[in-house]
């Protein structure tokens, strides 16, 4: 049970990792649909890199780089040149997935290494991931970036006005929540399940775009809805171990996409979307430039 | 910046004529065909040859023909789920689920019908077959229609949901056709029980009957959307729901019926794949595979600009190149994946192009008149 449990954190901490770096991307008005492409470029090259070289550290220095730089492709894409940002989106989730499984082929299989080795018997990125909560936390509500980054995703004509650059505000904010995405890649190909295997995260992206939605880009919710999401991720996995047989191990499979529609669901409904509607950053996806 | 006596300037389109458009979409092909290329290279195989091998085998040669006209078929079904939703201003990223669905209804239909018990079985083809594809078609405009109705009725994100909806839809096709499943192969090879010969689908030379169904597809759909009162809906709706709706165009209604409408098609998709290719006739083990290439509906959608008869020549070029790309992976011993590095990189020149339907590079000055026409896809 103990086991259960704290595999169940470390599965959170990837959803805490990629939403946080979303809800980044988010309060600065840049919608990004494609954290699972990101996360898969990071998850892979990561493994590429940290199998070739034998060393975690490099492992996750290129995961968090290749986060940044999709962040920065996204930037430029939809801030720079004003596209459409869920084309946008979607270019960098396809580009993910289908060169990643290029890629990444010649790596089927385990990694290799010795793992990372736990603090008082849980994953050291879940200590990572609270940290990072609570300085996004910090910075977005206490500090004058934070301000910042919050005016241009509310009225980015209006900050710029008052003397904000939208334009750098907004590539700080992509670089970083690409970074994050990266890292909560390889924080799944090099601790989670250290073995490479063509697009396995299935789906973890979308729900991390989900869980944003879900916290009304409050980073604490958005912990407390990883936390839920790790939990059943790793019941629908294995669910023998605290409902054994109860329902097909397949159907239990579905369980996190049910439930993430049930989670929608439930926002939609009009106590949520009042709140929603009052959180949600207003520029939110809208292309902004200058004239 | 100054080239010589002349000055190279962007200019921002407003409106872009028919041609721009699809030149500029066949540009983007060129273009990511050539970035493509790099990986050729790298595997140290000369890309000209290397296109020439894809080319050839899917096109002129008379083990590839076949493949490419069948992923053709699938592919531009697969096409008009993104297209029809995307007329509407809606993602529709589903059509995987949608995929799998309709090939899970198909079999359900076989099975009433008793289709499991014997490959020998004689069932009445002409009552059973059209009952797979209607099956089929209502499996995948189900869940369609699932999405449809959140995004319409309580304005929930779309993508999210298909994409939640794909993923629940793959393991429910594991869960029929794997350990003990109702529709589990009886040599339990962890596929489907196979299709009784006396409902394979109808071949027209050799083809499948369900190539006239999509190209019949393309051209009701280029007239519904041009000619018709539903089809100026969707497509006012695309432009801005807020005004159609001021217009009387009701936001639920569209919403569901361009997802039941798409999704029926990928779930017809569904029928076409594993009941009516010649070779195939049962839910293959590898039915994620099919699923993934669907996803080349979104990027055939895009780069037709959402245009159902622009989508037959992306559709079977992008067939071409899948078919032939997984036959010279085996021929030039190049990695595994080709078809995947090829969607992504496609995708990725598409966004960049993007820009170009809405900005121009112009030679010298002086503004140019022309009769344009506004697409209307990249607002």
């Amino acid at each position: 049970m103990w086991e259960f449990f704290a595999r169940s954190l470390e599965a959170s901490t990837i959803f805490t990792l990629a939403a946080l770096g979303e809800l980044i991307n988010q309060r600065s008005g840049i919608l990004n649909v494609g954290i699972e492409g990101v996360m898969l470029f990071g998850a892979t090259l990561g493994f590429i890199a940290a199998q070739l070289s034998e060393s975690y550290l490099l492992g996750f220095v290129v995961a968090i780089a290749i986060g940044g730089l999709l962040g920065l492709m996204h930037g430029f894409f939809s801030v720079t040149l004003g596209a459409d940002q869920v084309v946008v989106g979607m270019g960098i989730w396809i580009l993910g997935f289908g060169l990643t499984t290029y890629i990444g082929n010649p790596y089927t299989g385990p990694l290799g290494m010795d793992r990372i080795p736990t603090i008082s018997g849980l994953s050291p990125f879940f200590y990572l991931g609270l940290v990072l909560v609570l300085v996004t936390w910090f910075v977005l509500s206490k500090t004058s970036l934070g301000l910042r980054i919050r005016s241009v995703g509310e009225n980015p004509a209006v900050a710029e006005v008052s003397g904000i650059s939208v334009a750098r505000t907004r590539y700080l904010c992509v670089m970083v929540g690409g970074m994050l995405g990266g890292f909560g890649g390889a924080v799944y190909s090099l601790f989670y399940n250290p073995v490479w295997n063509y697009n396995f995260l299935m789906g973890w992206g979308f729900i991390a775009l989900a869980l944003v939605f879900f916290s009304t880009w409050n980073p604490w919710i958005l912990l407390g809805g990883s936390l839920l999401f790790g939990t059943l991720w790793q019941l629908s996995l294995n669910p023998q171990l605290v409902l054994p047989g109860v329902m097909s191990r397949y159907l239990w499979r579905t369980v996190p996409f049910v439930t993430t529609i049930i989670v929608l669901l439930i926002m939609a409904s009009k106590w949520f979307r009042i709140r929603w509607g009052a959180a949600k950053p207003e520029a939110l996806g809208v292309p902004y430039l200058k004239e | 910046m100054r080239l010589g006596r002349y000055e190279l300037k962007l200019e921002k389109r407003l409106t872009v004529s028919g041609w721009e458009a699809a030149s500029i979409s066949i540009l983007a092909i060129l273009f990511a065909l050539a970035l493509f290329s790099i990986i050729f290279v790298l595997a140290g195989i000369n890309p000209l040859l290397a296109y020439r091998e894809i080319l050839s085998y899917a096109f002129a040669n008379p083990f590839g023909l076949p493949p490419t006209i069948n992923r053709f078929i699938f592919l531009l079904l697969c096409s008009f789920a993104f297209i029809i939703p995307f007329r509407a201003g809606l993602w529709n990223i589903g059509m995987a689920g949608q995929f799998y669905v309709g090939a899970l209804a198909a079999f359900g239909v076989l099975y009433a019908f008793g289709g499991k018990v014997s490959r020998s079985a004689d069932l009445p083809a002409e009552i059973v077959i059209p009952l797979m594809l209607l099956g089929a078609a209502v499996g995948g405009g189900v869940l369609g229609g699932i999405a449809g109705f959140l995004r319409g009725k309580l304005n929930i994100n779309e993508i999210v949901v298909t994409m939640m909806l794909n993923f629940i839809a793959y393991w429910l096709v594991a869960l029929m056709i794997k350990e003990g499943g109702a529709f589990m192969n009886p040599g339990g090879r962890g596929e489907s029980f196979e299709l009784p010969a006396s409902v394979h689908a109808p071949l027209v030379s050799n083809v499948p009957f369900t190539l006239l169904l999509a190209l019949g597809f393309a051209i009701y759909l280029y007239f519904l959307f041009a000619r018709t009162k539903i089809g100026y809906q969707i497509r006012a709706h695309g432009l801005s729901p807020a005004a159609a709706q001021y217009a009387g165009v009701s936001t639920v209604k569209i919403s569901i019926l361009v997802f039941v409408v798409g999704g029926a098609l990928a779930g017809m998709a569904g029928y076409h794949y594993f009941a009516a290719v010649p070779g195939v006739y049962k839910i293959a083990r590898n039915y994620g595979y099919f699923g993934d290439l669907a996803f080349y509906g979104i990027i055939c959608g895009l780069i037709s600009l959402a245009n159902p008869l622009a989508a037959i020549p992306v559709a079977l070029l992008f067939a071409g190149l899948t078919v032939g790309g997984r036959f010279v992976q085996g021929q030039l011993s190049i990695g595994f994946g080709v078809d995947y590095a090829l969607l992504g990189v496609l995708m990725i020149t598409l966004v960049a192009f993007q820009f170009f339907y809405r900005y121009r590079l112009v030679l010298a000055k002086g503004p140019e008149l022309e009769e344009t026409v506004d697409v209307g896809v990249f607002r």
